[in-house]
Order: structure tokens, then sequence, then C-alpha cells
């Protein structure tokens, strides 16, 4: 029973990175493979903030989202006027600069060693401990985080940022300002994805930079391919596939130390196969070729 | 200072060799490879299969891994991408489809492997031997004059053979190219099997200097990417320049900051050029 509460948890998390993620790819049609950075700065952010002086997470989370929206904005606006295959490297090449800076900036982040002991969470009184409680967590603040993504992919400006995906000259021409919707909604994405890592530093109490790989970007952006891009339900359904599929090796009895490649070599296998087979993934709407 | 120049002629070659090669298959297969930083790094495993495992000598062993290198290079041409450029996918499906085959690999050397270094480095650790004032080792020095030789190489395949010839065709205008009899999908394979030779070497080349581990493939990668970016995606001269260029600012700024920052330097430099001039110092506008 703990085990699957806690997979119904992990499930959470990655619904919260790969839905914010799903509004920058999904509905605006800008890959990126940058999102374990805003998941790590919201679980550094969260961990540095309840070790170093004890604020309470009604704090903490907030501050991790504007930070995490404030780096967004700072990296998302020289690099989202590069488009297409270039904003991939540039992302990706972000997304090596935050692990080297989470593994050699020593002093803030203690590198490899990682920050351990976070303090459990206390929300209106209540001590965060037990694994329903956090189970309740997860389902609050995946709520709210899919709550404010349905507002904004089905309003005007929703609207815009898949036109803006289909036709971007179009939707320049009929007078919308390309470049501002595009930043706006990088900045909501990173947003979004810190509340994910605020949630895994809670959880876990322990994050290290090995958390926040290139690889872990790579996952993201795999759920929100196999899934369904630009689809609403599309990052949930193949959130709950990816984090469900490599649980079920478990019982092929596969060693630990393999396991994490293992589950890795799958759904890259999977990422090829479906841009082979169905772009679109599971009930995408958007299948890259434009 | 001359320590300085002398490492930065070090790095850039490595930039170069792993550049080109990544150019190669983007001009003609027209899509971001990934999984190139994995063929580097399967280069170095390759080497410590036949050298350490199979005792094959240092020489044919190096001579095993590029070939399996470039034959690894055209089954994945084969299997995977020529499957998609028939049925019309755009650039960005290949990039996603090589990302995916990146993390299959680079996962596949962790299960077969293990994740801890391993070294193929022979004899004892040397002083190096000293040049002006600076210090080379041997290996560094083969890896400096290799990536010289390959550069004139390939310029010279480039500019005289029938291959070169048609590859700068398909690089130009693949239809034009497709009309005068040109079988595109001939070349494209044939730049999957060079490029990924070349990223095999420098991944031979780097894992006697520093040993291996299996992701040692992306920093390298991501750095020749870089380079060819600064560089001009199109000209071979031009990638040579921006891996100079690169590795030389690197070099350079470690004297200001402490080295672990050299990545955000060239991420800042990457983020500049595309922004200023994104066809690079030689390229054709893109």
């Amino acid at each position: 029973m703990e085990y699957l509460l806690h997979i119904i948890i992990l499930i959470g998390i990655y619904i919260i990175l790969s839905s914010s993620l799903n509004l920058i790819a999904g509905y605006t049609g800008l890959i990126s493979i940058a999102h374990a950075s805003f998941y790590a700065i919201g679980a550094y952010v969260v961990a540095l903030m309840a070790l170093k002086f004890n604020t309470p997470l009604i704090l903490n989370v907030p501050s991790a989202i504007l930070f995490a929206a404030i780096i967004g904005f700072i990296i998302g606006t020289p690099s989202l006027r590069i488009h297409g295959d270039y904003f991939v490297i540039v992302t990706f090449a972000f997304q090596i600069l935050t692990f080297t800076v989470l593994k050699n900036w020593i002093s803030l982040t203690r590198g490899a060693l990682g920050l351990p002991g976070i303090p459990q969470p206390k929300l209106l009184g209540f001590e965060i401990s037990s694994l329903t409680s956090f189970l309740a967590l997860t389902a609050a603040l995946c709520a709210l985080t899919l709550l404010i993504l349905y507002r904004i992919t089905h309003s005007p400006y929703g609207r815009i940022l898949e036109a803006i995906r289909e036709d971007e000259v179009f939707s320049q021409s009929i007078g919308k300002n390309v470049s501002r919707y595009k930043i706006s909604v990088f900045v909501l994405g990173a947003g979004l994805a810190s509340i994910g890592g605020s949630l895994y530093a809670y959880y876990i109490s322990f994050i290290d930079p090995s958390s926040f790989t290139v690889m872990e970007s790579i996952f993201i952006i795999s759920i929100v391919i196999i899934g369904g891009a630009g689809r609403f339900a599309g990052p949930i359904l193949g959130a709950i596939v990816l984090v469900m599929l490599p649980e079920l090796l478990r019982f092929l009895g596969l060693p630990a130390s393999i396991a994490a490649n293992v589950r890795q070599i799958l759904y890259g296998a999977l990422l090829v196969a479906f841009m082979i087979w169905r772009p679109q993934g599971f009930i995408g709407k958007y299948t890259f070729n434009n | 200072m001359t320590q300085i120049i002398v490492n930065s002629l070090i790095a850039a070659s490595i930039y170069t060799l792993v550049g080109i090669g990544f150019s190669l298959i983007y001009n003609t297969g027209r899509f971001f490879h990934f999984a190139h930083a994995a063929t580097f790094t399967l280069g170095a495993y390759f080497i410590y299969t036949f050298n350490l495992l199979l005792h094959i000598p240092l020489i044919l062993s190096a001579i095993f891994s590029i070939l399996g290198c470039g034959i690894l290079g055209m089954i994945m041409d084969k299997t995977i991408f020529s499957t998609l450029r028939n049925r019309g996918a755009s650039a960005l499906i290949m990039l996603l489809a090589s990302l995916g085959l990146y993390v299959v690999l680079q996962n596949s050397i962790s299960v077969i492997y293990g994740d801890h270094i391993k070294s193929i480095r022979v004899g004892e650790i040397t002083e190096g031997i000293p040049i002006l004032g600076a210090r080379i080792t041997e290996i560094q020095s083969i890896t400096v004059m290799t990536s010289i030789l390959i550069l004139m190489v390939i310029r010279l395949i480039l500019k005289k053979t029938n291959i070169g010839i048609s590859l700068r065709a398909v690089a130009n205008n693949p239809i034009l190219a497709q009309i005068s009899g040109i079988d595109s999908n001939k070349v494209i394979l044939f730049s999957f099997f060079a490029g990924s030779a070349f990223a095999g070497l420098a991944g031979i080349l780097v894992s006697m200097d520093i040993d291996m581990t299996p992701s040692m493939g992306m920093a390298p990668f991501m750095m020749a990417v870089v380079a060819v970016i600064i560089g001009g995606i199109s000209s071979i001269s031009g990638i040579a320049l921006g891996a100079i260029f690169l590795a030389f600012v690197q070099n350079l700024g470690i004297l200001f900051v402490s080295s672990q920052w050299q990545d955000a330097i060239a991420f800042g430099m990457l983020i500049i050029f595309l922004i200023i001039r994104p066809q690079g110092f030689l390229g054709r506008r893109i």
C-alpha cells in the first residue's frame, strides 16, 4: 500500500512537470530540454529556504515559483529569438549549465553531497509527515497547477499560443506580438514546473544534482510527447504510463544497480518508436511537422 | 601563457573532430544529431573492449573502434533516420528521435560496463614534453596532429573527390542534387559513416588522455556544437576557427573565474552568436 501511495505521489509530481512543459512545447511548439532546470530551481529554493531560515511552506513555494519565473525570463528572453532546432540546442546547453552550477557552487548547494534533512512542511497547522498527508498535498498542488493550466489553455490567450505553433508568421500578421507571447509562456511554464520541484524536495527530504540531469529533462519531454503534446490530458496520460511502466520491470527481478538504466533505455526507445510511428503520441494534437 | 595556448589547442582539436562529424551529418541529413554524443563515448568503450578485454594491439584496436563507430552511424541512419526521411519527417522529429537514441545508447553503455571510471592509459603518468615553457603529453600532441590531419584530408575529399562533390551538392540543394542523378540517401549514409567515425576517433583520444565514463560524450558534444555555431555550420574551416576561438576564450576565462565556469562561458557565447551572427564567422545565412 505504501508503495502504491509512493507511485501515486511520483505520478503527481510528473503530471505537474509535464503539464507545465506541455504549455511551452505542446501548445506553443517550443521544444525545451531545460525543464529539469526549473524543476531543480524549485527544489533547491525550497530546500535552502527551509534549511537556512526555517520558513514555512506557504512562503517557500511561492518564492520558488517567483525565482524560477525570473530565471525563465532571463533565459527565455534571449533564447526565444532563436527558432526551431536552435532553440532546442540553447535549452540543452542551459540544462547542462544548471547541472554544473548545482554541482560546483559548493558553498550554496553543497555540490554532489546534496542537501539532506529538509524539514517536513506544515500547512494550516497540520504537520505533513505521513504518506497520506503528502498524497493530499500532492493532489492539492497538482489540482491547482492543472486548474491554472486549464484556464490558460482554454482562454483566448491559449488559442493564440496554438496559432503561433501552427503558423508564426500568420499570428504576427494579425497583430499578435509573438515574442511577448513566447516569453510569457516560457515564464509561466518555468514557474509552474518549480511547484513539482518544491514537492519533490519536501517529499524526499534530500536533494542532490543527480536528480536534475539532462536525462531528467529528456524524460519530461518524453512524457509530453508520448502522452500527446498540445492536448490537456496528454501529459497526464503520459506521466501515468511512463512512471508506472518501469515499475512493472521491478517484477521481472532486475538488479537494482541497472534498474534506473533499464528504465531510461525503455523511455528512450519509446521516444524513438513514437517518432517513427506516431509522432503525435497517444492522444496529441501537435505532430512537430511545421 | 604558452600553457594556455597549448591547452586551447588540445581542446580545440577535440571540438573540431566532433564538430566536423556533427556538421557533416547536419549538412546532408539536415537535423541535429544528438546521438553523436553517444557515438563519441562508444569510441572510447570500443577501444577499451578491443584493447583491454580482447587484448588486440592498441593501433589495431583503434582502427577497429573507429570503423565500429562509423558502421554504427550507418546502422543508425539505415534503421531510424532514413525511415523518417522517407516519411517526410521534419527536422524536429529527427532531432527528437536522435535524442531518444542518445538516451538508449548511453544507458546501454552503463548497463554493460557500469558507471564507474574506466582507464586505458598505458604506462606511467608522465609530466609531458616541455615546449616553450608549456607541457604537453604524448597523447595530447597526437590529438592535435590528428585533428589537423583530418581537417586537411576532409577538405581535400570535399574539394576533389566524387563523393565529396556529391556531398556538397546534397548539402547545398538536395532536390537539385537528386535531379542531377546523385543518390542522396547514399551520400547521407556516407556522411553518417564519416561523421560517426570522427566522433569515435575523438572519443578514443579523450579516453586515452583522461579516462572514460558513460556520460563523457555530452560535454565535448555540447562544446563542439557551440564551436560549429560560432564558426558557421556550413564551413569546415569555420568549424576549426570556431573551435579555436571557443577553446581560447574558455581557457583565458580561467584566469579570471574558476574553471567550473567554462560551461557558462560557452553557453554565453552560444547565446551571443545565435543572436548577433547566427550564421557564424564563415557560414552562409541560415
